[in-house]
């Protein structure tokens, strides 16, 4: 914060200075009386209206024009570098002897700084009126400065305070060797100074009273307390208020000089250097101690009384502040005491005390030296930038809050959070502090502003600027969230922006929303389409979500809880029932992605008949019945039977074609093993009228494919065998019958294609399931179907038993068993043929 | 259809992989190797399980520096681990 006040205050001064830089005075009457302001209607002399700018009639005097008087050869009067020239080495002269001067009179030196400064008062402040001067004006000086002597001043003070006499005759000596003293050396002539000092001090200090009282007066008229102080004192802290005091008035002026240097950097080296001697003598010699700095503390303290502004940003204005104030109370007492011959007149005690304010204040301005060596590097400009940086960084890097949860925000800054929620109840969401800062940020410069600048008219706007942009600021990383990502038209993906918070996606593919979730099986068919008329990734990932599902059914059914005993089991009851129900979701999520209830593709093929073409999902089915309902389980039943001449195992795996892979074979395996197993098991459950009707299901599909295929035949067998269990087990009469009218039907169906179903040669020996197939038709048949049967099979009956006779033993054996099945079931034996 | 919560939605590419879980898949890997077989594992550095693991190895004979003829070597193993930093490139069968 102490940056933004900083900055306020600064720039005021400055602005005030820039603009009015001819008339420093102006600024300062305008702060005064804060009513007025300059209106550049009163001060504008007009002027500039009675300019005749469509005439040309004096341009050819301007400009030289062939028929004018001036068409002459062109003087050198415009030569004026050359002029200054001629008069350079003079000027050199001039700085050589008077430093010589110094040299060799040491208490001169201050003599002709203040005169010079007297003349146009301006010397010093008057840089405002030279351009290229006021870069220099004192600050360079403490750049230049090594640091390193201020530090000895202070390990001079602050560790030897009783040396502090010392310094009041130091001065004189001082400057004449300038820089190059150390530490040894100063203390060295402080040492040899002491004695002599005492009755020397008095005599200089007559000499220079009246010069420095000259310039004293004629800066102000509040007149210096005492001129000799100014002189003679040892101490240039003391007499550097007093200095100061009477150029109040004109202080400010002075913020200019000092704001301006930044900006003057550029001045030559040269120039520098020229500069008074005065100033570059001031780091060695103490009494010339660099005005700048207190002046500006000085004008300052005037400001900051009227401003009120407590903590002043400026490091070394603020602390400057202080010293003024003290020096000023308490100046009266020491001012007597200031006067070398005065101290060696003190008593101890006073001496102590003396001794001891001198090494506060030494201190106390060493400091403010310190701190004000990098005074005026930026300009307001640098720190407007800056503190707009700061800003923005501090609104983007909070984020919009609105976006992070309360858990987040939390996290980010719990203390802050917390605190701000403890503040004011009435912020409701975690978006409040940061606005609230933000708010305070500007309420406060604000103020600040209004009470101050109010009559500066271009700080303010840019205050005002300021203001806006902070709004904005903040404006923008609350609406930023919003549009993180800039989907530019026609490119491939989006830009988007990063912040600390949510760092920039390197690689963002916008996804299509209206193809979104629901509809995605459906387009990404039309791509697969194309290839082999199915959705096969859609296939895989139901069979995915079937899985998932099931393994959380499994572990549902792990934490059944024990089903209530009784109705009066309160407890049972209600950890039973939640339990249930999620099984219950459970169940119908796998349901819905078993998509038994879908309509078939565009092919024909059933989606839930597509997922059993894969070896997972046939994997899956016993699992699935074992988490489906009978219901369920029936429709899965229905839905297969219905299908089966479109199931990969029966369709691509047809007795005629000679050989089959071995992935069918495997496949074929595969399905028998699950699929026909869990529907063998769950068909044992089935009453005589369900069986019927699946088999008039069968009946309505190809016959023929379905009974040259092993697990069609499989299926066939196991439908008819059950029917033959039940009937043995007797049913009613109306189940009966409608069976077999059902079979009756099949049979005929089936008949022609008897003959064939038979797969491969009679030696490849895998016709086991024929026979079955066979005698499960059989035992069912009556007597004329029977007759039907064995003039159908009755070639392959003969050949195998031929057959049989070649191989040996143990194989025809088998064989022959394989037909007795079936012979057996119509009342034949293997046995009567041979 | 697509439940609010479906799971089966794909959030990463190894979601993909998921789906060829106990499907016949076509390997590439480093080194000019090809495998086909049954993917029964993965895991999220591309280590794969395979099963009924054809693997065929592309070799240039350079004895005959006029034709560099290319060979296959082809190898069968029931069971198959491959470290996942030699994986190229993961496909389903294409279908025949």
């Amino acid at each position: 914060m102490s940056f933004f006040g900083f900055e306020t205050s600064r720039h005021n001064a400055t602005g005030a200075g820039f603009s009015q830089a001819h008339d420093p005075f102006a600024g300062l009457s305008n702060r005064d009386d804060e009513g007025e302001a300059l209106e550049f209607e009163d001060t504008y002399d007009g002027l500039g209206d009675q300019l005749d700018e469509t005439d040309d009639a004096f341009n050819d005097d301007t400009f030289g024009g062939d028929s004018g008087p001036g068409a002459g050869p062109v003087g050198k009067d415009f030569d004026f570098f050359g002029q200054t020239s001629k008069v350079a080495d003079a000027i050199d002269e001039e700085h050589v002897i008077f430093s010589r001067q110094q040299v060799s009179k040491p208490q001169q030196p201050p003599a002709p700084e203040y005169s010079r400064g007297q003349p146009s008062y301006q010397a010093p402040y008057g840089r405002i009126n030279e351009p290229s001067r006021p870069a220099r004006t004192g600050y360079e000086k403490y750049s230049q400065e090594p640091v390193g002597e201020l530090q000895v001043d202070a390990a001079l003070w602050g560790v030897a305070p009783k040396k502090q006499p010392a310094p009041s005759p130091a001065p004189a000596p001082a400057a004449p060797t300038r820089k190059v003293l150390s530490l040894e050396e100063v203390e060295a002539q402080m040492r040899a100074q002491r004695k002599p000092a005492q009755p020397a001090a008095p005599s200089p200090a007559p000499v220079q009273q009246p010069t420095s009282q000259a310039p004293a007066a004629a800066h102000s008229a509040h007149g210096l307390p005492i001129p000799e102080h100014v002189q003679t004192q040892p101490g240039f802290y003391n007499e550097q208020p007093r200095y100061n005091e009477p150029q109040h008035p004109h202080a400010q002026g002075h913020p200019v000089t000092i704001l301006q240097r930044p900006q003057s950097k550029p001045t030559p080296p040269g120039q520098s250097h020229a500069q008074p001697p005065a100033h570059q003598r001031q780091p060695s010699s103490g009494p010339v101690q660099p005005t700048q700095i207190l002046r500006n503390s000085s004008r300052l303290s005037g400001d900051a009384a009227k401003i009120g502004v407590p903590s002043h940003p400026t490091p070394p204005m603020h602390p400057q502040h202080p010293v003024h104030r003290q020096q000023g109370s308490f100046s009266h007492h020491p001012h007597m005491v200031l006067h070398p011959t005065q101290v060696a007149q003190l008593s101890e005690e006073e001496k102590a005390i003396y001794l001891e304010q001198e090494a506060k204040r030494a201190k106390r301005n060493h400091k403010i030296f310190q701190m004000s060596r990098d005074n005026g590097i930026m300009t307001p400009q640098d720190k407007n930038f800056v503190t707009r940086i700061q800003l923005q960084q501090l609104v983007t890097a909070t984020g919009n809050p609105n976006d992070h949860g309360t858990d987040e925000s939390f996290a980010e800054d719990f203390y802050y959070q917390v605190h701000t929620q403890i503040q004011g109840g009435q912020r409701q969401h975690p978006s409040q502090p940061l606005n609230n800062f933000a708010q305070t940020y500007l309420f406060q410069t604000g103020s600040r502003q209004g009470g101050l600048r109010r009559h500066n008219r271009g700080p303010e706007n840019h205050m005002q600027r300021m203001e806006q942009q902070v709004q904005r600021a903040v404006e923008a990383a609350k609406n930023k969230p919003k549009n993180k990502q800039l989907v530019i038209e026609g490119s491939l993906g989006k830009i988007s922006f990063s912040n600390a918070k949510t760092p920039k996606p390197l690689l963002n593919i916008k996804r299509n929303e209206s193809t979104g979730d629901a509809n995605r099986p459906g387009s990404s068919h039309k791509h697969s389409q194309a290839v082999d008329g199915r959705d096969k990734k859609s296939e895989l990932k139901s069979i995915e979500k079937i899985y998932s599902l099931l393994m959380k059914m499994e572990d549902h059914d792990r934490v059944m809880p024990p089903p209530p005993a009784n109705d009066s089991d309160e407890e049972g009851i209600q950890r039973f029932v939640p339990w249930r129900d999620e099984a219950e979701a459970l169940n119908k999520q796998l349901w819905t992605a078993l998509r038994v209830h879908d309509r078939p593709a565009q092919n024909g093929l059933h989606p839930f008949i597509a997922l059993l073409s894969y070896s997972k999902g046939k994997k899956a089915l016993p699992r699935i019945f074992r988490h489906t309902s009978q219901e369920q389980r029936t429709t899965i039943l229905t839905l297969i039977v219905v299908n089966l001449d479109n199931l990969d195992v029966v369709r691509n795996a047809q007795a005629g074609n000679i050989q089959l892979n071995a992935a069918m074979r495997e496949n074929v395996e595969l399905f028998s093993l699950s699929v026909m197993s869990t529907l063998f098991n769950f068909m044992n459950e089935l009453e005589l009228d369900l069986v019927a009707g699946v088999l008039g299901l069968v009946c309505t599909r190809n016959v023929d494919v379905i009974a040259k295929s092993r697990i069609g035949a499989s299926m066939l067998t196991m439908i008819l065998s059950r029917a033959e269990i039940i009937k043995h087990a007797g049913t009613s009469e109306q189940s009966w019958r409608s069976w077999d009218m059902a079979y009756t039907q099949f049979f005929n169906l089936l008949e022609p294609s008897l003959p064939y179903i038979f797969p491969g040669t009679v030696t490849s020996g895998e016709d086991v399931y024929v026979w079955q197939l066979l005698a499960a038709l059989g035992i069912g048949a009556s007597p004329e179907q029977q007759q039907r049967l064995v003039l159908a099979v009755k070639d392959r009956v003969m050949e195998t038993v031929s057959l049989a006779k070649t191989l040996p033993q143990d194989l025809a054996a088998q064989r022959l068993q394989n037909v007795n099945l079936f012979m057996r079931s119509i009342g034949l034996d293997v046995e009567l043929l041979q | 259809m697509a439940e609010p919560g479906d799971e089966s939605h794909v959030a990463e590419p190894l979601d993909l992989v998921r789906l060829l879980i106990d499907e016949v898949v076509c390997v590439k890997l480093r080194g000019d190797r090809e495998l086909k077989g049954r993917l029964h594992a993965y895991d999220s550095h591309c280590n794969l399980v395979l099963g009924d693991v054809e693997e065929l190895i592309y070799v240039v004979d350079d004895e005959d520096a006029d034709d560099d003829q290319i060979r296959t070597v082809s190898r069968k193993s029931d069971m198959l681990f491959v470290r996942g930093d030699s994986v190229v490139l993961i496909s389903p069968l294409a279908q025949s």
